[in-house]
């Protein structure tokens, strides 16, 4: 056999495995949408942690890792950083946020909005923002199953079909299972990528320099410089980083779907004892680096697109069947968090907008055939934008991080801070997710300000906080607003 | 919250974001890592220990009360 058949027979192996996994839990059972959305609440510790590990080494991890070391050096290691520090914001937020979701019976962020601060409006607003962060996101998983199944074919398959065809298997298996679907095969994904990303990332650099050092100290003579900041960039220095690292370890846990995920722990003590074991994972992120460091010294001709650094030196240097398990694994790292995303959005929407607007009268019990149907829909739409409008949407993907980043203190603060109030929210979310568009649209991102370069996320995150506070202090009432938050 | 917790959650936030003024270099290759990436590596491990530690002095409490 050639060396794409086997490549392309191996990925589909390992995608229609993934969805036989993925569709048993949901074969017997009649689900409610409790059980279908946060698995009946009652995930133990390590099917939890494979969730959340499953969520965050995702296509990014994998090819944006390497991606980033081929053509950035070292600005790149900031993503070793900002894990383990989101793992200290959640070892404290998750927890606290768990119990009230399962006294008050919430399902998804805005749920917990609306019930700190008592507001349909605030949650509906937070509900809007967080599907049009979300989407992007579920396109970019899309994107990076097209290039990866590209690449294995030797170009022979087309990537709109091969996304057409991945896509259905994802739907299909959320549509029956829910979250327990995700879950089982979070597990199988995350062990097939470790492999791939520990072999890999050891085997290039030891059998082509000698030694991890060796590498280094090969690409610091070809190219001094390369591996600290700025690296390969203009702005992306020591002050960018630095504000880059604020946002992403306090906006990590402000993704919708991670709500949606902590209220599945069984208790909160599963949320801890995760939280105290996800920072060793973070090492796992070096591995694909590794490889997008020793792509930039071992392939010749530069690449166009710097993502697919890890599968094209892969497809350079090894036979069609290694290919294939590399392609298998990026597969599922793209299908799996897909899978979570498409559950997440298709909650959001069918809990916090659908049955807040125009579904008003709509029968509990049938919530879970409108967030099914929704699954199908939210499906199309990222499969149009991923064929239709590649690079329509790459704008919107850079404001997420930033954009979700903004619901920080309207979160954190309404969980801690009793002063809090609705006004201060309304205020400081919009004024930051304004200038996060504002800046990022305007090409402000780094934003140059007094000799540094600002990450545009962390300049709205700072504002956004003051006014927060500013207007929540200049609004509180103690009997009015008095909200308990009961734990 | 005890001044101990307090420390151990600021910690590997000074290291990690404080901290890389100091870091951003490439020389010592330590572990094979350029310096840089060695710190960021080394902030994952003190983020580790003092989540433990957290977690360690939290289930005491909880024991306790």
């Amino acid at each position: 056999m050639s060396n794409e058949t086997v490549s392309l027979l191996i990925i589909f192996l390992f995608i229609i495995g993934a969805t036989i996994v993925g569709l048993i839990p949901g074969m017997n059972k009649k689900m409610n949408l409790e059980e279908w959305a946060v698995g009946g609440r009652n995930f133990g510790r390590w099917l939890n942690w494979f969730i959340l590990a499953g969520e965050i080494y995702t296509a990014f991890a994998f090819l944006g890792a390497s991606g980033w070391a081929y053509s950035r050096g070292g600005p790149t290691f900031y993503i070793l950083g900002y894990g383990a520090l989101a793992y200290i914001v959640g070892y404290y937020l998750l927890p606290t946020i768990s119990p009230i979701g399962r006294k008050h019976g919430l399902m998804t962020q805005p749920d917990l909005i609306e019930h700190l601060y008592n507001s349909k409006t605030l949650s509906l607003l937070t509900a809007i923002i967080g599907v049009a962060f979300l989407l992007p996101y579920l396109q970019l998983q899309l994107t990076g199953l097209g290039l990866i199944i590209e690449t294995c074919s030797y170009g022979q398959l087309t990537r709109i079909p091969a996304m057409l065809i991945a896509f259905i298997l994802v739907a299909s298996f959320v549509y029956l299972s829910g979250l327990k679907g995700v879950a089982s095969t979070a597990v199988l994904k995350d062990i097939l990528l470790m492999i791939a990303v520990v072999f890999f990332g050891l085997y290039l650099p030891i059998h082509y320099f000698g030694s991890l050092g060796g590498m280094f100290e090969a690409l610091e003579t070809a190219k001094p410089g390369f591996l600290a900041l700025p690296g390969g960039t203009k702005n992306f220095d020591v002050s960018w980083v630095m504000s880059t690292l604020v946002v992403t370890s306090l906006g990590f846990y402000m993704w919708p779907h991670f709500t949606t995920n902590s209220f599945s722990a069984r208790n909160p003590d599963v949320l801890r004892h995760n939280a105290i074991y996800l920072p060793l994972y973070q090492i796992c992120l070096l591995f694909p680096m590794l490889v997008g460091f020793a792509a930039l010294l071992l392939l010749e001709a530069p690449l166009k697109t710097p993502d697919m650094a890890f599968m094209t030196i892969v497809q350079k240097l090894f036979p069609g069947w290694t290919l294939g398990l590399v392609g298998g694994a990026g597969a599922l790292a793209c299908m799996i968090p897909a899978a979570d995303l498409l559950l997440s959005t298709s909650m959001l929407f069918t809990r916090n907008i659908y049955s807040k607007t125009i579904g008003k009268n709509t029968d509990p019990n049938n919530l879970i055939n409108v967030a099914r149907i929704a699954v199908l829909g939210l499906t199309t739409i990222a499969l149009c934008l991923a064929i239709f409008l590649p690079n329509m949407l790459v704008n919107l993907l850079l404001t997420g991080y930033s954009g979700v980043t903004q619901f920080f203190p309207m979160i954190v603060l309404g969980l801690y801070w009793k002063k809090s109030t609705k006004l201060g929210a309304y205020a400081g979310l919009i004024i930051g997710e304004i200038l996060v568009f504002t800046l990022i649209l305007g090409k402000m991102d780094p934003l140059p300000f007094a000799g540094m370069n600002l990450n545009a996320g962390f300049v709205a995150l700072l504002i956004n906080s003051i006014v927060f506070i500013l207007i929540s202090l200049s609004t509180y009432t103690p009997v009015k607003t008095k909200k308990e938050v009961s734990l | 919250m005890n001044t101990l917790k307090i420390i151990l959650t600021l910690l590997p936030f000074v290291w990690t974001i404080g901290m890389i003024p100091f870091a951003n270099k490439v020389h010592p290759i330590v572990l094979g890592l350029p310096f840089l990436a060695f710190w960021f590596v080394a902030g994952i491990f003190l983020a580790f220990v003092c989540l433990q530690a957290i977690y360690f002095i939290d289930s005491k409490h909880r024991q306790d009360s």
